[in-house]
């Protein structure tokens, strides 16, 4: 726990002395507190010896409390402004991690995954900081000071009290321990329960279409009956806590109402000195109860802690070490050597020793079932994986040897899932340079025809997208991201089945603009469908990460392998295309 | 109410109420009682409770009178003509002494003990009783809320978001639980705070008002906190969920992000808003910290002026020791009260707006009538289906249907085609009565659609809707979708026959495998099969079917195409169709436009007669090849 916690020290260094001086004035807080007791006896004192005159005492409380209150104060800000500082400093450092990761990155871990890490790991740190120091702190100094000052009033009673204390401890930290497996149950079966509406109330149409209500609810019924449990369970825990914790602290106050009335009796202790004592052991007795919590509170964070750095320490996934010797624009020409690539160690490569060659100016269309290795050469290209030494070459240079910045600029990819940021969609359409003219958006939009769904509407390219704005459909989200490509004008261009949502018509169109745009720039293209591929200059198919056809649409029919066979299917009957859209234009 | 005594025709509702959010909620007595009502049946243990709650307050007062009536007062100082009322634990304790043979003094300690070990034991069975009475009525609330929502009809699911409506059975239930776990704490604060007024005040009026003046101080430092904060506690949370929601869609995209190189641009926007949300941060905290002290300090300086004031009457002999040191033993119990409900009054507002959503829902009576004496449906139907002269609107002012009328004969195979927008899926909606109509008929073997209970109805129609949905469970609960008819047996059976068989028998634990919730470790194809099998394993008279369009590979779309010859196979079936295939297999087909029927007949006829059909044929598929 505690070397998962000395990793902190890096991004705690910066504050080091707000964190200090925040420590330090807590001690100092502690001072002033133990400081009311005593004037408490002196005026309890005084009354009894039949001595009116209370301004001592009064003067003396009221000083205490308002230097503890400054200096208090004083202390919580400067270490919750720590805590603050070292979460901001994580977020940045984990963000600036997890944009350098990549494909086996994304293998390993969810989204999901790494938001919790965001949220709340990074917030158990702050807590750790803002709250499990603070009161650690105090603990440790209402103990010192609190047994210092009762020593000085009188040793034996003092010692006396020393046995319960470490009971109320280790009770604290045994019952944090049940309340944290309890509050973990808790949770579950509260997002359970959570899980459970949200599914069933997606599925609402088919549950009452197979008349499923009943049986449903009767589920429900079950899944909120166990929440319920898990939470008297809970409550049981926290009420046994309230009860057991004042109880185990009461062996002290009975202890200094026996020994210490006794004292008094026998006239070796002030009845303003016993009144003190009461207190003394309240304010000792106060931070114990939340022992458990601290130990808690650190246990957690370690565990955060750990979590955190295994990303924040990760380094980048696809190296960015150019050679200097590449020339500064691509002109187009691609040769893939003998490509071989596995995701993994020990299991299938998903390319096995491909070689392909694209010249300048060419447009080749890559055919395939799912799982044939299509996407993954199209990534290589790009680097989106770590590409072997010597495999890819563009313009006679090894892709490993472009800058990363330079290589992915000029060889243009749009991946397969059209993703949209929840922005403008102008923005989106010129993602990679914010600066770009409208006309030159217009001119995309239009190529991939995109222009008239955009006017139809009101805010046009200030149109947000996405769940905060407008719902695209999967056809038109497909157009966006295709205009993003198309935007760049890169002397390589690489769509990855980009058309699947669109229908054939719209196809068409967009293929002939790529067709007139792109004349002698490089086009490599992924597609299931035959009226797609049959205009490129060259068609190849893949099959378990090898290359087993390659041709012009008619060399490939004349073979009657793969290929012949897709287009007798795909020409015989079932026609992925959607009659509505055809019927719409109508 | 009847159908025919309450007509569907479309109500004009206010469905953005589910989307607005309800803040600014006051205390809203009227919104308690209704509450209440869900723990009436459990009034017997919250009426034990309130008892013990009583009780556990009165011995936590008693304690410091131990302290400093008994021992102090009595023992110590000998005083006989104390004014202070020790609620006869002088007697008690003497008593003690003399039947245990005891020093006074032990006797003392022992009682102080006794009284912790009770007060401990009633503490926790008044929060236990309390805490299981409002468990059990909170947990049939949810339970009524979630019936509530689950029997609405397709009509509400149409205009809401399913993720406003869900929260209302998790976070706004929730947080009625903070909401009277709070109240429960504060019965348990100002119980004992009464007791201890009621014997300051027979010790000394003066002081105790003098003390009580700390209250409203005390009270009003602490509402304007609390309003000043709330603001800024928005402020930390809207910049918090912002930050959060940049970095989760950075990481959505990522690959978009890498292959525009904007890695740079995008970690600044993100400093931006990280910065700006430590703004908040450190706004708020200064705030905060500046308030945390000062209900201490106010108990503290309290301490100073009981000293200060019972000097001069302890003197007097006006009170005795052990009487002011009674008054410093409970300026915690006077003071912490307010501390708590300080603490409380924003879990107290949230959960008045939870409530009144909930109970928004809850009132919320959209639902298909059911007929007053519903028909009973044969064992089997032959499957006729009649429409006659339907009309039919959303929204009165978008007329959907217009005057639509044909047959289907037992067991005919009927493809329905036509532009988007034509009113295809509000047919089939309709012949499942999931909206109501009044506006013409539809007749299932001759009975008109609403007599019939919609429950029966649906039990002989099979859907296979667009938006098809897995639920989380295996393969076989997905297929049998808890009919007891339906068993292992026949959903092997029905799955061989449409061919899911040959995919599911491939999971790692076949028909046993658990599929997620949105059947993301199932193709697109394969969960269209599925759908095969559980509407096959069912055996429904009558079968609709809204053809999947999304794009799937070429084998899977063999294997569904002949799934589909199967299922429609002596069964009446009506489809929705976007493949040739399937019209082309249709025994008739009907063309919709504009909510009308504008052809009606095989595929042959409608070719030959060149209309509407004709046309979008021509258009699809004459160039293919």
């Amino acid at each position: 726990m505690i070397r998962s916690l000395i990793r902190l020290k890096s991004f705690l260094a910066p504050y080091r002395l707000r964190l200090g001086a925040g420590v330090g004035a807590f001690g100092i807080a502690r001072f002033f507190e133990a400081m009311v007791p005593i004037f408490v006896a002196i005026g309890i004192d005084r009354m009894s010896a039949g001595n009116a005159d209370m301004t001592t005492p009064l003067l003396g409380i009221a000083g205490a409390v308002i230097g503890r209150y400054v200096v208090v104060t004083y202390a919580r800000y400067s270490v919750r402004c720590v805590g603050q500082h070292v979460a901001f400093d994580l977020r940045q450092a984990l963000y600036e991690s997890l944009q350098q990761q990549g494909v086996r990155f994304f293998t390993r871990y969810t989204i999901g995954d790494m938001m919790t890490r965001a949220v709340a790991d990074i917030g158990l740190i702050q807590r750790l900081i803002a709250m499990g120091t603070i009161l650690m702190v105090i603990l440790v100094y209402a103990t010192l000071v609190g047994f210092g000052f009762m020593l000085y009033l009188s040793p034996s009673l003092t010692l006396l009290l020393l046995p319960p204390l470490p009971l109320v401890f280790f009770y604290a930290s045994w019952s944090a321990r049940q309340m944290g497996v309890a509050s973990r149950d808790v949770q579950n079966r509260l997002s359970d329960l959570g899980a459970h509406a949200q599914e069933n109330l997606s599925g609402i149409r088919t549950i009452q279409a197979m008349v499923q209500e009943e049986n449903e609810i009767r589920r429900f019924g079950r899944t909120n009956q166990q929440y319920a449990n898990a939470f008297y369970r809970q409550s049981q825990i926290n009420s046994l806590m309230a009860a057991w914790m004042p109880s185990l602290a009461a062996i002290c106050s009975v202890t200094i109402l026996g020994y210490g009335g006794y004292l008094v009796l026998d006239g070796a202790m002030t009845v303003g000195e016993l009144v003190a004592f009461f207190m003394y052991v309240n304010m000792v007795v106060q931070p114990f109860r939340v022992a458990g919590f601290i130990v808690n509170l650190f246990q957690r964070a370690a565990v955060a802690s750990d979590r955190l750095f295994e990303v924040i320490t990760l380094s980048p996934e696809i190296a960015d070490d150019p050679s200097g010797t590449t020339p500064a624009t691509i002109r187009g020409d691609v040769e893939i050597r003998h490509l071989t690539f596995a995701y993994d160690e020990g299991i299938r490569p998903a390319l096995d020793d491909v070689s392909l060659t694209v010249a300048r100016g060419e447009s080749v269309t890559i055919m395939g079932r799912v799982g044939s290795g299509k996407t993954t050469l199209l990534k290589q290209l790009v680097r989106l994986l770590d590409t072997p030494p010597g495999a890819v070459l563009i313009d006679g240079h090894d892709v490993r040897d472009y800058p990363l910045a330079q290589l992915r600029s000029q060889v243009a990819m749009v991946p397969q899932d059209a993703f949209l940021f929840g922005e403008p969609l102008g923005d989106n359409l010129t993602y990679d340079d914010p600066g770009r003219a409208v006309e030159k958006i217009w001119e995309a939009a239009t190529s991939a025809d995109l222009k008239e769904t955009i006017e139809e509407f009101p805010e046009q390219l200030d149109t947000i997208v996405g769940e905060r704005g407008v719902t695209l459909s999967g056809g038109q989200k497909q157009r966006a991201t295709l205009a993003r490509g198309l935007i760049r004008g890169a002397p390589v261009l690489i769509l990855d089945d980009c058309f699947s949502s669109v229908d054939t018509e719209t196809e068409e169109h967009i293929l002939r603009e790529l067709r007139r745009l792109r004349r002698r720039q490089t086009t490599i293209l992924v597609s299931h469908r035959v009226s797609t591929a049959r205009h490129s200059d060259r068609i190849v198919v893949m099959d378990a990460g090898r290359i087993v056809e390659s041709g012009t649409h008619e060399e490939l029919l004349a073979r009657a392998g793969q290929y012949a066979e897709l287009e007798r299917i795909q020409r015989e009957g079932a026609v992925d295309t959607d009659y509505d859209l055809i019927g719409a234009t109508t | 109410m009847t159908a025919a005594s309450q007509p569907g025709a479309p109500e004009r509702r206010n469905y953005s109420m589910f989307d607005a959010e309800i803040s600014g909620a006051v205390l809203n007595l009227a919104l308690l009682r209704r509450l209440l009502k869900w723990l009436r049946p459990y009034r017997v243990t919250f009426g034990i409770s309130a008892v013990l709650v009583l009780l556990a307050s009165t011995l936590q007062v008693l304690m410091p009178i131990i302290i400093s009536l008994v021992v102090i007062d009595h023992l110590i100082r000998g005083e006989t003509d104390s004014l202070a009322p020790d609620l006869g634990m002088v007697e008690l304790t003497e008593w003690l002494a003399d039947i245990l043979a005891l020093h006074p003094l032990m006797a003392a300690c022992l009682l102080y003990a006794g009284l912790q070990i009770a007060w401990a034991a009633a503490g926790h069975a008044h929060r236990m009783t309390l805490i299981s009475s409002v468990i059990n009525g909170l947990r049939d609330l949810r339970l009524d809320l979630f019936r509530h929502l689950e029997t609405r009809p397709s009509s509400f699911y149409d205009r809401v978001a399913v993720g406003r409506v869900m929260t209302r059975v998790t976070n706004d239930i929730e947080a009625l639980y903070e909401l009277l776990r709070g109240l429960g704490s504060l019965i348990g604060e100002f119980m004992p705070f009464f007791v201890a007024l009621a014997i300051m005040l027979a010790i000394d009026v003066e002081l105790t008002l003098l003390l009580l003046l700390a209250l409203p101080v005390m009270g009003s430092v602490t509402f304007y906190f609390r309003r000043a904060t709330r603001r800024l506690f928005r402020m930390v949370r809207m910049s918090l969920s912002a930050l959060n929601q940049n970095m989760q869609e950075n990481l959505a995209g990522l690959q978009v992000v890498q292959l525009s190189e904007r890695q740079q641009y995008n970690l600044d926007r993100y400093t931006k808003i990280n910065e700006e949300n430590r703004g908040h941060e450190l706004r708020t905290t200064r705030f905060e910290t500046l308030y945390g002290a000062f209900n201490d300090s106010m108990a503290h300086l309290a301490l100073g002026v009981i000293i200060w004031y019972a000097g001069g009457a302890a003197v007097q002999e006006e009170m005795t020791l052990g009487a002011v040191i009674l008054f410093t033993r409970f300026i915690d119990m006077l003071f912490h009260p307010i501390v708590v409900l300080g603490e409380q009054t924003n879990i107290l507002f949230r959960a008045m707006a939870s409530g009144e959503r909930i109970f928004q829902a809850l009132d919320w009576d959209e639902k298909i009538h059911e007929p007053a004496d519903p028909v009973t449906l044969p064992p089997r139907l032959q499957g006729e289906v009649t429409f006659r002269h339907l009309n039919f609107a959303y929204d009165p002012d978008v007329q959907i249907l217009h005057d639509v009328s044909f047959e289907i004969g037992a067991g005919e195979k009927l493809a329905i085609v036509g532009p988007t927008g034509s009113g295809k899926s509000t047919l089939i909606r309709l012949l499942g009565r999931f909206y109501e109509f009044d506006d013409g008929q539809i007749f299932l073997d001759g009975i008109d659609l609403n007599r019939i209970h919609t429950r029966d109805l649906r039990q002989r129609i099979g859907v296979v809707l667009q938006d098809f949905h897995i639920f989380s469970g295996t393969v076989f609960d997905n297929i049998a979708l808890g009919d007891p008819r339906i068993t292992r047996e026949r959903a092997e059976e029905a799955a061989r026959r449409v061919n899911a068989h040959g995919f599911i028998s491939d999971l790692p634990r076949g028909y046993d495998t658990e599929l997620s919730e949105r059947g993301q470790n199932l193709s697109q194809g394969q969960r269209q099969l599925l759908a095969f099998a559980r509407v096959l394993a069912a055996d429904p008279e009558i079968l609709v079917l809204d053809e999947a369009t999304a794009s799937i590979d070429t084998e899977t779309e063999l294997l569904i195409q002949d799934a589909l010859r199967k299922l429609t196979a002596g069964r009446t079936s009506i489809i929705i169709a976007h493949r040739l295939q399937t019209i082309q297999e249709a025994d008739r087909v009907l063309v919709l436009q504009g909510g009308r029927v504008v052809e009606l007949g095989t595929h042959e006829e409608l070719i030959a007669s060149e209309g509407l059909y004709h046309t979008l044929h021509s258009l699809q598929f004459q160039d293919e090849g």
